[in-house]
């Protein structure tokens, strides 16, 4: 019977095991924001971080050419009208909205329109995104992390602090709109892909074998991804803590769009690599969704609204959105060789000027029916586009 | 003439333990149990998981408890337990690179089964078949692919099919093969977020020693 004792507490603790069962696990990134505003705002305010895509003017005096003119300073076809989707939303509202911070080259002013003797003007320096910049490393895109010269790359942490610093707190009557982590896919995929071509000449050496090489590109992907869902965390963090937690009411997070919807993403270089890009974003997507859950923000979704545009671009008015509008030859030109890249900051879209450097071949490059004006920046049509997509999205919470 | 004295002999004792059997109504069997699974999964889905990647289980070998109560002389209500054994996974289709262990829980598995005995209390061989629950939860559940994985509990039916061999009053020996019905959702988190339903389909071979009283 000493047997059936031992047993005992085995066949008890087996039923009680049985009795705890659980339900499906949660999966992470399945949750959603909640408690945001439902009633219209009364704003006074457009308050935007992020990066090129909500840059509204932050490297203009650098896209100044002695003795021809300021030719850009937007990542758009510029011209009197080559507005970005954030100066759009802002003029459809009432409001006005001037960059945050303008410089270049370790140079920087902040809040250039303070000096404006119009108390509406001087608070309207609102516009921190700036070309380049990231989520937390303030080495964004075009800055030498050496010397911290040539963009400026302000990350979207220090654009909120200085948010802070200049007003103090956020206000109910500000619309925030936070839309960052482009850059962190564009650093996380060059780091990828430098590390698939090395992998891909062992490869090819027969250094290591298929499956070796394809473990490691695993790996190279699963490091690139683990980086965007640190940013997305870092992200979600920063608007749960430094902007609903200092007054934030009205907040917008954007997700990410489909980087392999544009011609970077569909050139020769890239395709081959597409689904690694798009999956970046997608990864950024759901672990700023998982860190926002619960939170009183909206988020909206840009992945499956520009995904739509993309597939349909006639029904938006787009009769191209595959090749940049503005011409990387001219650019290159106007720049004394300075900008090879085709960078659309450049790009300048004035009809008859002579530092136009719009595409005229193969096709004639159009800043409204052609979407991208670089290789991945919109053109004024394509802002136009995107502007009339979030509006819709404010509209639809409620709030504007 | 030797043979008849056997016959009569075996006859005698079945008398005598059908007649003691009333009080053995109790039985516990220790063995060895083999799981042997033939896995299938709804696919995995997941950010960055390329089409066609999927998993299989792998068998497992554990020790085996049961206890059986018997209602009638041919009806008992029998709880099988086990030290839960560690069942691993490894990955298949389009990403069979990564290897061999990509997932390894341990399965805790009671099940509760009526069985019908064919024969007599007493009969040395008795057959008997068995239907009954199955509870599998999975503890200790591990992947080098992510930190957080989860697995959900599984209920199911499970059916049997087995011999006892009385080899005197007490003891004896036992083999049987099983059916269950085992199904968890899977979700793993680690950069990316991977889930996936895993239907088990395993089949159990036991065998052991019997001890009744």
């Amino acid at each position: 019977m000493r047997f059936v004792r031992k047993l005992a507490p085995l066949a008890l603790s087996a039923v009680l095991l049985a009795a705890c069962g659980g339900g499906d696990p949660y999966v992470p990134g399945s949750g959603s924001p909640s408690g945001a505003p439902t009633t219209q705002g009364s704003f006074s305010a457009v308050v935007s971080f992020g990066d090129s895509l909500s840059d509204v003017g932050a490297y203009t005096p650098a896209t100044a050419i002695p003795g021809l003119a300021t030719v850009g300073g937007k990542f758009t076809t510029n011209s009197a009208s080559g507005t970005v989707w954030v100066e759009n939303l802002a003029t459809s509202m009432g409001l006005l909205i001037t960059p945050g911070e303008v410089g270049f080259n370790g140079q920087s002013l902040k809040c250039p329109a303070a000096a404006s003797p119009n108390p509406v003007v001087a608070a309207s320096c609102t516009g921190y995104g700036q070309g380049g910049a990231r989520v937390t490393d303030p080495n964004g895109i075009g800055r030498d992390p050496a010397t911290g010269l040539g963009a400026l790359t302000v990350p979207v942490v220090t654009q909120i602090a200085n948010h802070l610093a200049q007003f103090g707190s956020f206000k109910p009557s500000d619309l925030i709109l936070v839309y960052a982590g482009n850059n962190d896919v564009f650093v996380q995929f060059g780091a990828f892909a430098a590390q698939a071509a090395a992998i891909q000449a062992q490869a090819g050496s027969g250094a290591i074998t298929a499956d070796q090489a394809n473990a490691a590109l695993f790996q190279a992907q699963s490091e690139a991804q683990a980086a965007m869902k640190q940013a997305a965390i870092e992200l979600g963090g920063y608007v749960k803590t430094q902007i609903l937690a200092k007054g934030g009411k009205y907040v917008a997070v954007m997700t990410l769009s489909d980087i392999g919807d544009t011609p970077f993403g569909n050139s020769p270089q890239v395709a081959p690599a597409k689904t690694v890009l798009t999956d970046l974003s997608r990864i950024f997507n759901l672990w700023l969704r998982e860190s926002l859950t619960g939170q009183p923000v909206q988020i909206v979704d840009t992945f499956a609204l520009f995904k739509a545009v993309a597939a349909n671009p006639a029904q938006y008015g787009f009769i191209n959105n595959t090749l940049p509008a503005c011409d990387a030859t001219k650019i290159a030109t106007i720049t004394g060789g300075q900008i090879t890249d085709g960078s659309s900051l450049f790009c300048n879209s004035t009809v008859g000027a002579i530092y136009n450097t719009m595409r005229d071949t193969p096709l004639v490059g159009d800043a409204t029916t052609w979407f991208f004006a670089d290789s991945v920046h919109p053109t004024t049509g394509g802002h136009k586009a995107i502007s009339d997509t979030i509006e819709a999205q404010l509209r639809a919470f409620g709030w504007i | 003439m030797n043979h008849k004295i056997q016959v009569l002999a075996a006859a005698a004792l079945a008398v005598g333990v059908a007649t003691a059997a009333q009080a053995q109504d109790n039985t516990f069997k220790i063995g060895a149990i083999r799981y042997t699974t033939n896995s299938k999964t709804n696919g995995i889905q997941g950010v960055g998981v390329p089409p066609g990647a999927d998993a299989e289980t792998g068998d497992a070998t554990t020790l085996l408890l049961t206890y059986e109560r018997a209602l009638t002389p041919n009806i008992g209500v029998e709880l099988v337990i086990g030290i839960p054994p560690k069942i691993t996974a490894k990955a298949t289709g389009t990403v069979a690179f990564l290897g061999d262990d990509v997932l390894s829980a341990k399965n805790v598995a009671p099940t509760v089964l009526v069985n019908y005995h064919f024969g007599s209390p007493g009969d040395a061989w008795r057959p008997y078949v068995g239907a009954g629950i199955n509870y599998t939860k999975f503890v200790s559940v591990k992947s080098k692919l992510a930190p957080d994985v989860k697995m959900s509990d599984s209920t199911g039916l499970a059916v049997q099919l087995g011999v006892d061999y009385a080899a005197s009053k007490d003891w004896g020996v036992f083999a049987s093969i099983a059916k269950v019905q085992t199904k968890s959702k899977l979700v793993a988190a680690g950069t990316t977020v991977l889930t996936t339903e895993i239907d088990f389909r395993p089949t159990t071979y036991s065998f052991g020693v019997s001890y009744r009283f």
